[in-house]
């Protein structure tokens, strides 16, 4: 039985055991609650765009830099999702359907890009690539004058594939986990090539895990801000950055609306790939299909696992380890001890933002999956906007409102938190929903039955049965927090510093060796977490 | 040895020999000491309150060797710091700028800072919106360029300044207004290699620059670098934006190359891989004092956008409720041992004449800037549209 069979039944099976709705109505105005907290602080920018006369807004919008940006980041955007989805996709059907050999080896060398921050990455292509760079000059003995530069749109949507692929690699390794081989196997008996099996049978079944993969994708690369940056490309971010210093918030927020409207667009455009109710990051393990022998296809599906993680992992950290050992910026000064405090207040925020989007992202996952009405998954599509919501955007926002409505919270640990929770929630929501989907609703029947309230049912019964993609979740959300910058610069209370605030600080004013030790560690401290995420794979 | 300094070429060359140089200038140093009738002669060997000494403050290597003791108001001669002052620290130096405030803290037991570090374009905006809000948590701005200073004081967000402080600061490096004052000196300058042009080739005026074959196809920038903005930003008051167009387009049909910041245009420079470049003085200085026999020199255009003198400075932040505190540390960056700090550590003009820059640097008064109003630079937001309609960003 495939999975939107299973989905099916279960929906059936919901539907029919959980007909007294009070709990569904309890749960659609909690979760309802929760979303409209979350979008409230977008409201600024409809505040300050609203502030400009229309007619200057229009010309604002119509202007000759504001048509370039939307095809920037368009062609970014488009292209960051394109070539995802051709290292992901692949790479997860080599891990989890081949005899690939040291199978588990690539598993994690292929989901670990995920913790390098992408700026951290872009610095490290720059490094590596740029004009003067290690490559320049291991090339300029040999007579290669000049190499191909890395700025520009190419190394952008480069830099950022390599680390967000990740997203697409693990949702479409969940889906072809988790659906049921057996068919691909009777296609084949129905005299398919193994070629076609693929499209007819299997492609079918996880377009939905490589579509949730995918919206994750180009959210990501829609709000990025450091790697356009740095590789000198014009998207929104970077134009909404420089409006900002330049101290014009009308243009700005215009140009943040236009960013908003893009989201909306890519969410509508997964919705209509069906995705989203699907396989984010979770696999039941059940009959899975007969391992692909790879054969003669061994040496070069070996190589392109090696390939990627060479680019994404052994490049960024070997730069690093560069400047590490390549001192001396010509300050005599000691400059900017690191100190351990900051390490923990990188890791309570990550806590404390994982553990409130755990309990936030239950009540609307429950609802999304168990819903009975058309409207029960909007709380989960309203999560999805502020993960688009660049944190430029956000930490405006958030330092806007939060100075004229909750001066208390102003640069308070809270509001920052709070401001990680809109943007990572989409993340745990995802992953416990589709845990929830996979647990029997009979199960409550059967433990309210017994006389336990709905809610001790739940917890009882279905808590322990979701755990792992809970704990997956408040991984992923620990990992992101960790690596978000630009609302951590602008919302963290005064003398209050992180790992990316000190590393951001440390390399702009040109010591790399000093950012290179908690760059590494953050990069460490973030792989343990996405061991979390695998895990849960060997358990399942 | 004094009247070389006097009669010296503005746009000089910086020799490499470092103590034969800073030998040179340390003989002039002292003649100006003690200008504000500080000890500075004490500071050489005083340990004060907190045992922290003028050594603690002064940088060391080739270019820092055997300076005298700076000559202004000694921080023996002020009051002692105490309490704890939020401070928004503006700049990529935030580095440097926090041992400075780490000796402070270390001098007075009873003296805190709390500092935020942003860039300074962003702490300045972040400054305004609380201020238009209400109040800002910040007691003192310290900022690496005056365009930001210039902003939240346009703004309104500024205090005044003590009297004491101002009055030792020149006053092209202060506002008209005295809402901010600076506290250390940047100065636009050309890094060029030594091995492969001599001072000579290297036009007076940066209008000269598209036109000069020495340079063609050799030269760099980091146009996306505030000091490079408000270069341009000054081109703008000084000329127009027709003409500052113009100008960026016969640079760009002229060959130029983009860096990120302009330390790496100084190291290119070095390297050979530049002839020359566009960028602020200290980062020339840096270079040479991490690789010492590098063939980098300095030189000055004169009396245009290219000789611009930006400033580091402070700011008291309206509604502070530490307004005494913020007044006497204030005094404290500009006393003689905070300026040696700049001098000697950051490379850049001190701001009391007092204190000699570091090396073979001209003095502050033999620069020749334009005449422009130092809080005009914050018109920026003209000047990324304009880089940007270029193609230079």
């Amino acid at each position: 039985m495939g999975t939107k069979d299973r989905y099916e039944r279960l929906r059936e099976q919901a539907t029919m055991s959980e007909r007294d709705s009070s709990p569904h109505t309890l749960l659609a105005v909690v979760s309802l609650a929760i979303s409209l907290l979350l979008l409230a602080p977008l409201v600024w920018v409809f505040l300050r765009a609203g502030e400009i006369e229309f007619t200057r807004a229009l010309a604002l919008l119509t202007s000759d830099t504001t048509v370039s940006v939307t095809l920037n980041t368009l062609a970014l955007v488009t292209g960051v999702t394109t070539a995802s989805i051709l290292i992901g996709v692949p790479l997860a059907i080599l891990t989890a359907q081949t005899d690939l050999p040291f199978k588990r080896f690539w598993t994690i060398t292929s989901a670990l890009p995920l913790v390098v921050p992408s700026y951290i990455g872009a610095f490290a292509f720059v490094s590596a690539f740029g004009p003067r760079g290690v490559l320049a000059d291991l090339l300029s003995p040999l007579g290669v004058e000049q190499i191909p530069t890395i700025y520009g749109l190419h190394g952008a949507i480069l830099v950022l594939t390599l680390f967000t692929y990740p997203y697409v690699f693990l949702t479409t390794r969940a889906s072809l986990l988790s659906f049921d081989g057996t068919v691909v196997e009777a296609a084949r008996t129905l005299n398919h090539t193994r070629l076609e099996a693929f499209r007819r049978v299997t492609l079918p079944q996880i377009a939905p895990g490589i579509a949730a993969g995918a919206l994750l994708v180009a959210l990501y690369a829609l709000s990025d801000f450091g790697t356009p940056a740095i590789m000198q490309y014009d998207v929104f971010t970077r134009m909404i950055y420089n409006e900002f210093g330049a101290r014009r918030l009308d243009y700005a927020s215009v140009l943040s609306m236009l960013l908003l409207v893009m989201a909306l667009g890519i969410l509508a455009v997964e919705s209509r790939l069906n995705a989203g109710r699907d396989g984010a990051y979770v696999s039941s393990g059940s009959r899975r299909p007969g391992l692909i022998r790879l054969g003669y296809w061994k040496v070069p599906a070996v190589l392109f696992c090696a390939a990627i993680a060479s680019l994404c992992l052994v490049l960024p950290v070997g730069i690093l380890l560069q400047w590490l050992l390549r001192s001396g910026t010509g300050y005599s000064g000691g400059g900017f001890a690191f100190e351990a405090a900051y390490a923990w207040n990188s890791v309570g925020l990550a806590a404390a933002a994982a553990a409130i989007c755990v309990v936030a992202a239950l009540p609307i996952a429950y609802l999304s999956a168990r819903g009975t009405s058309a409207v029960s998954s909007l709380p989960e599509r309203a999560t999805y906007v502020g993960y688009a919501v660049p944190g430029v955007v956000l930490g405006l926002a958030l330092v806007y409102l939060g100075l004229r409505y909750v001066p208390f919270l102003y640069q308070s640990v809270i509001l920052l938190v709070f401001a990680y929770v809109i943007r990572f929630l989409p993340q745990a929501v995802g992953t416990t929903e589709s845990s929830i989907l996979q647990v029997d609703p009979q199960y409550i029947e059967a433990a309210r039955s017994l006389g336990y309230h709905p809610l001790s049912a739940f917890r009882k019964v279905v808590l322990p049965l979701v755990a792992p993609g809970i704990a997956a979740g408040a991984a992923l959300v620990f990992l992101t927090t960790m690596k978000e910058l630009p609302a951590t610069l602008m919302l963290r209370p005064t003398g209050f510093e992180t790992f990316v605030t000190y590393i951001w600080l440390v390399q702009g004013a040109g010591y790399y060796g000093q950012a290179a030790v908690p760059a590494l560690v953050l990069v460490g401290l973030s792989g343990l977490s996405m061991l979390v995420i695998l895990r849960r794979e060997d358990t399942s | 040895m004094t009247g070389r300094n006097v009669t010296q070429s503005r746009r000089r060359f910086l020799a490499l020999g470092g103590a034969t140089a800073a030998t040179a200038l340390a003989g002039c140093s002292g003649i100006l000491g003690s200008g504000d009738g500080g000890d500075g002669g004490s500071g050489g060997t005083d340990t004060g309150a907190g045992q922290v000494s003028l050594s603690d403050f002064r940088g060391s290597g080739p270019l820092v060797a055997q300076r005298e003791a700076p000559g202004g108001t000694s921080i023996e001669d002020l009051p002692d710091l105490s309490g704890e002052l939020t401070l928004y620290l503006g700049g990529g130096e935030g580095g440097l700028y926090l041992d400075l405030i780490e000796l402070l803290e270390q001098r007075y037991p009873d003296f805190e800072a709390e500092q935020r570090l942003e860039a300074s374009s962003d702490l300045a905006n972040t400054i305004i919106e609380e201020n238009e809000a209400g109040a800002s948590p910040a007691d003192v701005f310290m900022s690496i360029d005056a365009g930001s200073l210039g902003a939240v004081a346009n703004a309104g967000a500024t205090a005044s300044l003590p009297e004491e402080a101002l009055s030792t600061v020149p006053e092209a490096y202060q506002d008209s207004e005295g809402r901010w004052v600076g506290i250390a000196g940047r100065a636009r300058a050309i890094p060029y290699n030594t091995n492969q042009i001599s001072e000579s080739d290297i036009p007076s005026t940066v209008q000269e620059f598209p036109e000069a074959t020495a340079l063609e196809n050799s030269m760099g920038w980091a146009p996306s670098y505030g000091a490079f903005q408000s270069f341009i930003t000054a081109m703008r008051l000084i000329r127009d934006d027709d003409e500052t167009m113009a100008w960026l387009q016969a640079m760009q049909d002229h060959g130029i190359t983009t860096y990120d910041d302009e330390f790496r245009v100084s190291n290119a420079c070095a390297d050979g891989e530049l002839t020359a470049g566009f960028a602020n003085h200290y980062y020339t200085l840096r270079v040479q004092s991490a690789r010492e026999s590098s063939p980098i020199g300095l030189a000055f255009t004169e009396g245009d956008a290219g000789a611009l003198v930006n400033v580091s400075g402070l700011e008291i932040i309206n509604g502070t409720d530490n307004a005494d505190l913020a007044s006497n540390f204030v005094r404290h960056v500009l006393s003689a041992e905070a300026q040696e700090f700049f001098a000697t550590r950051t490379f850049a003009y001190p701001m009391i004449p007092g204190v000699a820059p570091v090396g073979d640097l001209p003095r502050i008064d033999d620069l020749n800037p334009p005449d422009i109003n130092l809080t005009e630079l914050a018109d920026v937001a003209g000047t990324v549209d304009l880089l940007r309609d270029a193609g230079v960003l």
